[in-house]
């Protein structure tokens, strides 16, 4: 114990010694990008958020009860393959929604397994409104299609069959359409439901609260917000039916979102409307699910969609700003990253220890801020925030570390192999051609 | 092959050396009544509706000088109404051909006369009596089912079913249950089919409807999806107005080959009424006879069996049949032949236990086919119920009387020595005669008793297969 106490005392006193003006030097990549971005941006827009929501609140009322007179139809559609088991918990917490009027259709994408027999079985008992067998597995996106297609209503909430909602998550996600006629899409508040299995779960469960609960509030406020998650989004069916709905994935999420960004919708986040879902419960499951999700950004941001960057008749400067921001701070700083271990080992290798212990501190410290502080901005929580206290530490490792790593293959694997199109997540035959179009 | 000259033909009727033909070639010469004049009936008439009307008619008659009078058919030998292909007894080409049919005509008359024309207590007993007399005197050993499209089941038992209206037609199987579980027919599995849960018919309308209004007005598309943009939609979508081609209306390409850029991966159907698509078809089953629409999985199964005659119900066929199991198990006093059963194998169990001694016995009219078919059917309940009421009078109420048969009765006489048994036994012998003598006045019942002790290292089901045996040679 004397020995920590001696330690920590050393470390404060060789701050004290080094000056700001080294700290800054040193630190320059906390300070002038993480701090100020999901520090001070964050902070400052969730006070905003708060006074917004405070004095709109009497508009909040009213859009209830203009969804409440006019109920219009909800088309929930449910594309998966092999997802028989999770069929009903969801279709359960469905029929256990506030707002009632919804037509569910889950398109079974060529399951092998029971999938088809207990959404037959369910049709039939009457949880499912239409249930769709594909024979041949033609990838989530057509599934999506499938029941876009098929569809009636005037909302499309998109959900993952493996997820499920708070009783009235269908409301709240409907809510933002009421608010403001722009809105176009609206993305639901994904939290981690297994949060407590294991540690890799726990470290995700932060992950989700940080980067989804509050990053996307804040994107949402700036209107910089870009991926809808597929586990619970809302779309209006007119704008889906305009770009002919989903393409070929992997991340068909972000590539619908920025579709309709394009169009000149607006694209808000509900962190009310809560889903809950199950994350990896190892970290080879959750490489393999990361390497997927960041294989979108190049494949996305960078050749699909290229044409945000271009000045023409449909730029728009906001989707510029989004698409910088995304590009900044997940692939130029993440690059960044590995020149700033070179600065440090070449200029400061003799006080690396230092450095290493000071961006853990750093790290650790802004992380409880943001366990503390931006936890009072959330408004619905599913994890007690007391419960991550001790793995704040682990979050620099988790964060810091391990998916920076997983990240930098995943960019390299796309840059110069375009892997996304041989993921099996997505049957060949469509990735093929997608990848013949450039899409 | 006969010649005119040895026909004598005056208006309708045929004679042909002793035998007396009626022929009958117009619907004005059908009349019922006259049929017991004759030895046989020739139909020489072109409508086959009308036929087989005569010929159901006929067969299904109460006086078995006309339902066993044999029917022949001239020049009609193709007919598919299967009651009347299962109903006469042949069919020839000319009036020449009067001598092929003579055998025929004898052989039936001969079995007929061989036949004990007994006055059955109820109407499902008359009419077993009336199907076993006919399969009889036409030397057929077995009930066989056939397809039929004017019966409400679906399958009609020509010789059966004729004494029934198609709208009773259910009650075919109510009679068939009784005669199995009499061991007259043994049955033999030949058909499964499946019937209305309203009414149990078995004309069934089978349709693939919409989930939603149960209409069967639908039509199918297949779903196509484009694999490059992942288009999904129907064939319609992708059709082009200038020429057969196939364009995607999300990105312009053309579908070249199915399964390398495109496939079917489903079918959808729309229907026509509610606009409702669906994959999965619902199947209903729509009663043309009653009109309710059946789920498929609620029908009622039913086994179409055929039915052997056996020895047993060759017996009743000659001997006549008076009364089901189910009217004797109706008489009060008695206790169904099963429940006997049981109470003697308790009997049997308690005597294991003490040292008493029980008895069983029975008591068999021997005639009872003679004075049964003096009197009308009411008179038989009546009398059966007398001669119950005389039993139990003289027994005590721990004693219990079962029906064997309509002239059998088996009675368990309990912890008494069988000294003591067979003189109850006799004193009832003498109550029964004298009961009968009463009843009929030149009449002497034949009564038959016996007593055997209950023997506790055998078994109740071969002491009771003693009595039976011994009764049955008695």
């Amino acid at each position: 114990m004397d020995s920590l106490i001696y330690a920590i005392d050393n470390f404060l006193n060789y701050i004290s010694v080094v000056g700001f003006s080294k700290l800054l030097r040193i630190f320059w990549f906390f300070f002038f990008f993480e701090m100020f971005r999901y520090i001070i941006v964050d902070f400052i827009s969730l006070i905003f958020i708060k006074i917004k929501r405070f004095s709109n609140k009497d508009k909040r009322e009213a859009a209830i009860k203009q969804l409440y007179n006019e109920m219009p139809l909800v088309s929930i559609l449910v594309p998966g393959k092999n997802e028989g088991k999770h069929i009903f918990k969801l279709v359960t917490s469905l029929k256990e929604q506030t707002y009632p009027h919804y037509e569910l259709i889950i398109v079974d994408d060529g399951s092998d397994d029971d999938t088809e027999l207990i959404c037959r079985d369910l049709k039939k008992n009457g949880y499912i409104d239409y249930f769709i067998r594909n024979n041949v597995r033609g990838g989530k996106a057509s599934g999506a299609n499938t029941a876009l297609r098929l569809s009636k209503g005037k909302y499309i909430v998109h959900l993952d069959a493996d997820c499920s909602y708070d009783r009235d998550a269908i409301e709240q996600i409907l809510i933002p359409f009421y608010m403001d006629k722009r809105v176009g899409a609206v993305g639901g508040n994904v939290m981690v439901r297994n949060y407590a299995d294991s540690l890799v779960t726990t470290l995700q469960a932060f992950e989700y609260i940080d980067a989804i609960s509050v990053g996307r509030m804040v994107a949402s406020h700036l209107g910089i917000y870009r991926v809808i998650s597929g586990a619970f989004g809302a779309f209006r069916k007119d704008l889906l039916n305009r770009v002919y709905g989903w393409d070929v994935g992997p991340g068909l999420d972000g590539d619908i979102t920025v579709k309709l960004r394009k169009m000149g919708c607006k694209i808000v986040f509900e962190d009310r409307a809560v889903c809950l879902t199950n994350a990896p419960s190892s970290f080879r499951k959750l490489i393999k699910q990361r390497l997927r999700w960041d294989k979108s950004l190049i494949r996305f941001r960078l050749r699909k969609h290229k044409d945000v960057f271009f000045p023409d008749s449909n730029f728009r400067l906001i989707d510029f700003v989004s698409f910088l921001e995304n590009i900044l701070y997940a692939l130029v700083l993440n690059l960044k990253w590995y020149f700033y271990l070179f600065d440090m080992m070449f200029n400061y290798v003799e006080i690396i220890g230092f450095i290493l212990t000071m961006n853990i501190f750093l790290y650790t410290l802004s992380n409880y801020f943001k366990l503390l502080v931006f936890n009072l901005f959330r408004e619905k929580k599913h994890a007690k925030f007391s419960y991550f206290v001790l793995f704040m530490p682990l979050m620099v490792f988790y964060h810091g570390y391990f998916l920076r790593i997983v990240r930098t293959i995943a960019y390299l694997k796309e840059i110069f192999f375009k892997s996304s199109y041989k993921d099996s997540w997505n049957p060949e035959k469509t990735s093929v051609f997608a990848k013949k179009m450039g899409i | 092959m006969v010649t005119q000259e040895q026909l004598d033909i005056e208006a309708d009727v045929i004679k042909f050396k002793d035998l007396s033909i009626l022929h009958i070639t117009s619907p004005f010469d059908f009349r019922l009544y006259k049929l017991v004049k004759f030895d046989a009936i020739i139909i020489h008439f072109a409508d086959i509706d009308f036929v087989s009307f005569m010929v159901k008619k006929i067969r299904s008659q109460q006086n078995p000088k006309i339902s066993l009078i044999p029917i022949f058919l001239l020049n009609m030998s193709h007919t598919s109404d299967i009651f009347v292909k299962s109903l006469i007894d042949g069919v020839i080409f000319s009036i020449e051909q009067i001598d092929l049919i003579e055998v025929t005509i004898r052989r039936i008359k001969a079995r007929c006369e061989e036949l004990y024309m007994a006055k059955s207590i109820s109407f499902e007993a008359k009419v077993i009596n009336r199907t076993f007399n006919l399969l009889y005197t036409r030397d057929k050993k077995m009930l066989q089912p056939y397809p039929y499209h004017q019966s409400v089941i679906g399958y009609v038992f020509p010789e059966l079913s004729v004494h029934f209206t198609e709208h009773d037609e259910t009650q075919v199987f109510k009679i068939l249950e009784i005669i199995e579980k009499e061991n007259l027919v043994k049955s033999t599995f030949y058909q499964r089919i499946y019937t209305c849960t309203s009414c149990t018919g078995g004309i069934l309308n089978y349709r693939e409807v919409c989930p939603k209004c149960q209409s069967s007005n639908s039509e199918e598309e297949d779903l196509i999806h484009h694999f490059p943009c992942a288009y999904v939609g129907p064939l319609k979508d992708f059709k082009n107005k200038l020429d057969d081609s196939l364009n995607c209306p999300k990105c312009n390409k053309h579908l070249k080959h199915i399964g390398v850029d495109y496939d079917k991966p489903s079918l959808l159907y729309t229907c026509n009424e509610c606009n409702h698509k669906y994959q999965d078809l619902h199947v209903k089953a729509k009663c043309l006879v009653c009109g309710q629409d059946n789920d498929v999985e609620n029908l009622a199964p039913k086994s179409i069996n055929t039915y052997n005659i056996t020895k047993k119900g060759e017996d009743v066929a000659i001997n006549g049949y008076l009364s089901t199991s189910v009217d004797l198990d109706e008489m009060k006093g008695t206790i169904s032949f099963d429940i006997f059963k049981v109470m003697l194998s308790y009997e049997l169990e308690r005597l294991r236990q003490n040292d008493n001694t029980s008895n069983i016995a029975y008591i068999k009219i021997a005639n009872a086919g003679e004075i049964y078919s003096r009197i009308g059917s009411d008179r038989q309940k009546a009398l059966i119920a007398e001669f119950i009421q005389l039993l139990r009078s003289n027994l005590r109420s721990s004693d219990f009387i079962t029906f064997y048969n309509s002239s059998t009765l088996i009675i368990s006489l309990n912890e008494i020595p069988n000294k003591v048994a067979n003189n109850i036994l006799n004193e009832i012998k003498e109550l029964v005669v004298k009961l009968m003598t009463r009843s009929f006045k030149s009449f002497e019942a034949e009564i038959i008793t016996k007593v055997f002790p209950l023997n506790t290292d055998i078994s109740y089901e071969l002491q009771l297969q003693t009595l039976l045996v011994n009764c049955e040679n008695g």
